[in-house]
């Protein structure tokens, strides 16, 4: 199927859909159509890869920001100012994920058709069993530690999770890497990212009780 | 009129831009100025300035009296009434803004008579009738913008206007509707932190991590802020909405009055706040000072005060260290510097708890009281001048997580706390019964798990969902958070488009006639190009639907005969053909024609779903196809059940 190519509103010129500006005449553009996952690199122009630069990212957003935001188009006709809006939508969404190692992963997941388990609440129903039984287990200690053990049991309990987390993000990174994984490698990174969501959890909790200490 | 027409276009807009100011306005609780930046007429130079409104000050008080005649008494004038009106002078009206009557906030301590009004807003009843706290407010607001014209001599016509950084919808949505009330176009709402480091980090040209610590009249807002090459990136806010040196004054009152051992009536209220307030004050220079109310004395202490409003000091610190927390700043160091803002920031036990908290020597070289005006000058200037005078850009966050109600009483958060703006969020939610049609859409603010400890913004339904078995049908929720903290909510159910929208309204329930009378002549219409508009959604759409429906052929595509399969691949092409030209008639056929060919294989497609589901085959397998997670969630939860 021939892919439609967006056309600049303004100028007429063929644009890449992903362009927030019209690379002929600078208008801002209508932000793609929602359909299939939206590629965050690209909104930021960068190359899709794990391993990023942080600092190039901020530069690059802030950039963006300052030609994109609704604040440079107060004085802007109506549909520009919605286009501002919507683009500067994407620009945040986009950072957001890609700064943070674990939504990045998640996102390159995503692009590749690979879904992580466990995104909300309820969804753990996809982890192994074992997984399960162990996070089980290793609440029912933080709890005693809580009750009895005080700040110094909590705080051992903690650095335990601390570097399981510090090993699935190396194992992800390794993973991710990889100019071609396998679809096997794929299935376990998504597996690892469900791991780190329930450590982000575990220790919220941890540091809950520190605050009340 | 005449003249005007003939005058040049580039003549006649500086005559308008000379004409008129936009203005910044710090819309506080206890006082409210109004700042402006003009540039020097020698060196062209553009500082802002906070213009004196009232008897010579630059603090207007943000008293509003109903004694007089028919026109509301606003400022000192005001303030000089409350002791011997008190019902009929709103002071701190900032405090109930976006107020329900069930709010905590209107049974406290305070001489007001509250009126019931028809959907639950809070009332105040003076003289036979009853106001709201945003008719109060633009009151404040009409004020200011006279007094700054009369200053400026000319038209005060746009105002960005600040802010809690903690301030809920309803909370905005009542402060612009104050605006627009008083006759300002407001440009933009700023957060008050925002305002005040935007004042510092252009007079220091500095560069860092900041926080700022905002105790004023009746808010407390802690906010940590990144500035790097003139974009100020608001990293996290914090705060509490119903904290501030009012409560100071309340608590020394209540104190003084349990001392007296007298009834309370309104009047010796009033005495007792007004003597507590003039205390606090004389404290943060002398150790010692006699309090007298109604005949009555006592010597008080810079210690005992302190003793008394020390919890409520104290009370800044838990979400000041959560703030940092979110803003990935570590405690006791990575901070470039602590800007104090606020009247109430003059307290010294305040300056002290601060200088622990942050391990610190806090900023104050700009006066505190101006500082958040002197900021949404600056930021007017930035909106509306063809030069600002500066070139930087504030990135600011939504303050508080908004979220769905869904099964079970919880809530779905969208759009997590300290999140970018402008944001926006999609959800996919399902149906839980077999035919239902139609599905409730609740929305809520705040970071607590249980739908009764948040705040509810709005509740409408989506209706017309199409007859299916349970699980089936899609409708997408999307928030969208615009440049001002300001929320839109969209439910639209996937296979029918047929959606439902809402702007999230000043909720605090104002009923929709009170809300035209108060809008009135203020309607704003979008003056776009309704033909090229209709184009570009035509082209969104159709390629949305050519999307859709080489997908369908890819997928399902042994469902149609050669002929069929021919149909619908030329009725694509014409849409293709079409999008390309710049005609939305055309566009709108052609999807129509697309529609209309390939409706009986779309039957058969939906219906092989169907079928699939009903026959229970391999869940796994259908719903990684057809199923977003969320859906895939609600329909496993389901049949665990």
């Amino acid at each position: 199927m021939p892919d439609i190519h967006p056309i600049c509103w303004s100028c007429g010129v063929s644009r890449a859909p992903t362009d927030a500006l019209c690379p002929a005449c600078g208008k801002v553009q209508p932000p793609p159509p929602p359909q299939g996952v939206l590629d965050k690199f690209a909104v930021l122009g960068l190359p899709r890869a794990y391993e990023l630069d942080e600092r190039a990212l901020e530069e690059t957003f802030r950039a963006f920001s300052r030609k994109l935001h609704p604040d440079r188009f107060v004085r802007a006709t109506p549909r520009e100012r919605r286009f501002s809006l919507e683009q500067t939508t994407l620009l945040n969404d986009a950072y957001r994920t890609l700064r943070d190692p674990v939504r990045r992963a998640e996102h390159l997941l995503a692009l590749r058709g690979v879904k992580v388990a466990g995104e909300e609440r309820s969804g753990a129903g996809a982890m192994p069993q074992e997984f399960l039984e162990q996070a089980l287990e290793d609440r029912e200690k933080l709890l005693e530690a809580k009750m009895e053990g005080g700040p110094d049991a909590v705080a051992r309990l903690a650095e335990g999770v601390r570097s399981k987390r510090q090993e699935a993000m190396e194992e992800i990174a390794r993973a991710l890497r990889e100019p071609r994984p396998s679809d096997a490698q794929l299935r376990r990174t998504a597996e690892l990212l469900a791991r780190l969501r329930y450590y982000a959890r575990y220790l919220d909790e941890v540091e809950g009780r520190a605050a009340e200490i | 009129m005449a003249l005007l027409q003939i005058a040049e276009p580039g003549e006649t807009r500086t005559k308008e831009a000379c004409a008129t100011a936009a203005v910044g306005i710090d819309l506080g609780t206890t006082n409210s100025l109004v700042a402006v930046v003009r540039p020097d007429p020698e060196s062209g130079a553009g500082k802002p300035r906070a213009l004196p409104v009232d008897e010579g000050s630059t603090l207007l008080p943000s008293v509003v009296s109903y004694t007089g005649g028919k026109t509301p008494i606003v400022g000192r004038a005001a303030r000089r009434l409350a002791a011997e009106a008190p019902r009929e002078t709103i002071v701190s009206v900032k405090r109930f803004m976006g107020k329900t009557s069930a709010d905590p906030e209107t049974r406290r301590l305070s001489p007001y008579q509250f009126a019931e009004g028809e959907s639950g807003t809070v009332r105040f009843e003076v003289r036979g009738r009853a106001v709201t706290p945003v008719e109060v407010s633009a009151e404040i607001l009409r004020a200011l913008k006279a007094r700054a014209e009369e200053q400026l001599g000319m038209e005060v016509r746009q105002a960005v206007i600040t802010v809690p950084a903690y301030f809920d919808d309803a909370q905005r949505q009542a402060t612009k509707e104050a605006g627009r009330l008083a006759g300002l176009e407001v440009l933009r709402l700023l957060n008050e932190p925002t305002a005040a480091a935007l004042a510092y980090g252009l007079d220091k040209r500095s560069q860092g991590t900041f926080a700022v610590y905002d105790l004023g009249g009746g808010t407390f807002d802690i906010s940590i802020l990144k500035l790097v090459e003139g974009v100020f990136e608001v990293k996290a806010v914090g705060g509490d909405s119903a904290l501030g040196g009012d409560d100071f004054d309340r608590a020394i009152a209540e104190r003084l009055l349990v001392e007296m051992g007298r009834t309370r009536d309104p009047r010796l209220v009033r005495q007792a706040i007004d003597a507590a307030k003039a205390a606090k004050e004389s404290l943060t220079r002398s150790d010692r000072v006699e309090v007298e109310i109604d005949g009555w004395t006592r010597m008080l202490t810079r210690a005992q005060m302190e003793e008394i409003i020390r919890p409520l000091v104290e009370r800044t610190g838990p979400s000041s260290r959560r703030a940092l927390k979110d803003a990935g700043v570590p405690e006791g160091k990575g901070l470039d510097g602590v800007i104090l803002v606020g009247g109430s920031t003059r307290v010294p036990a305040v300056r002290a708890y601060v200088r622990e908290l942050f391990g610190l020597q806090p900023l104050a070289d700009i006066d505190p009281d101006e500082v958040v005006a002197l900021g949404a000058a600056v930021q007017a200037d930035l909106l509306t001048a063809e030069k600002p005078q500066h070139d930087v850009l504030l990135l600011d966050v939504a303050p508080l997580s908004l979220g769905l109600e869904t099964m079970g009483g919880l809530v779905e958060k969208l759009i997590q706390r300290n999140t970018t703006i402008p944001t926006s969020a999609t959800q996919e939610f399902t149906t839980f019964a077999d035919a239902q049609s139609g599905m409730d859409i609740h929305v809520l603010q705040g970071e607590r798990e249980l739908v009764q400890d948040n705040r509810s913004l709005a509740r409408f339904r989506l209706s017309g969902i199409p007859p299916l078995p349970a699980g089936l049908a899609r409708v997408a929720v999307t928030f969208q958070v615009d440049a001002d903290g300001i929320l839109s909510v969209t439910a639209r159910e996937q296979l029918t488009g047929v959606s439902q929208s809402i702007t999230v309204k000043p909720s605090a329930g104002l009923t929709d006639e009170e809300i035209e009378r108060m809008l009135l002549a203020s309607i704003e219409h979008a003056e776009e190009d309704v033909q090229a508009r209709l184009l570009i959604d035509a082209r969104v759409e159709a390629q949305r639907i050519l999307k859709a429906a080489e997908q369908q052929i890819e997928n399902n595509g042994d469902l149609l005969a050669p002929d069929e399969r021919q149909a619908i691949e030329a009725a694509m092409q014409t849409l293709r053909e079409a999008a390309g030209a710049k005609d939305h008639r055309a566009v709108q056929d052609a999807i129509q024609r697309l529609d209309h060919v390939s409706a009986e294989f779309a039957k058969r497609v939906m219906d092989r779903g169907i079928e699939r589901a009903l026959k229970g085959h391999s869940v796994g397998e259908f719903e990684q196809g057809e199923l977003s997670p969320h859906a895939q969630k609600a329909y496993s939860a389901l049949r665990d059940d």
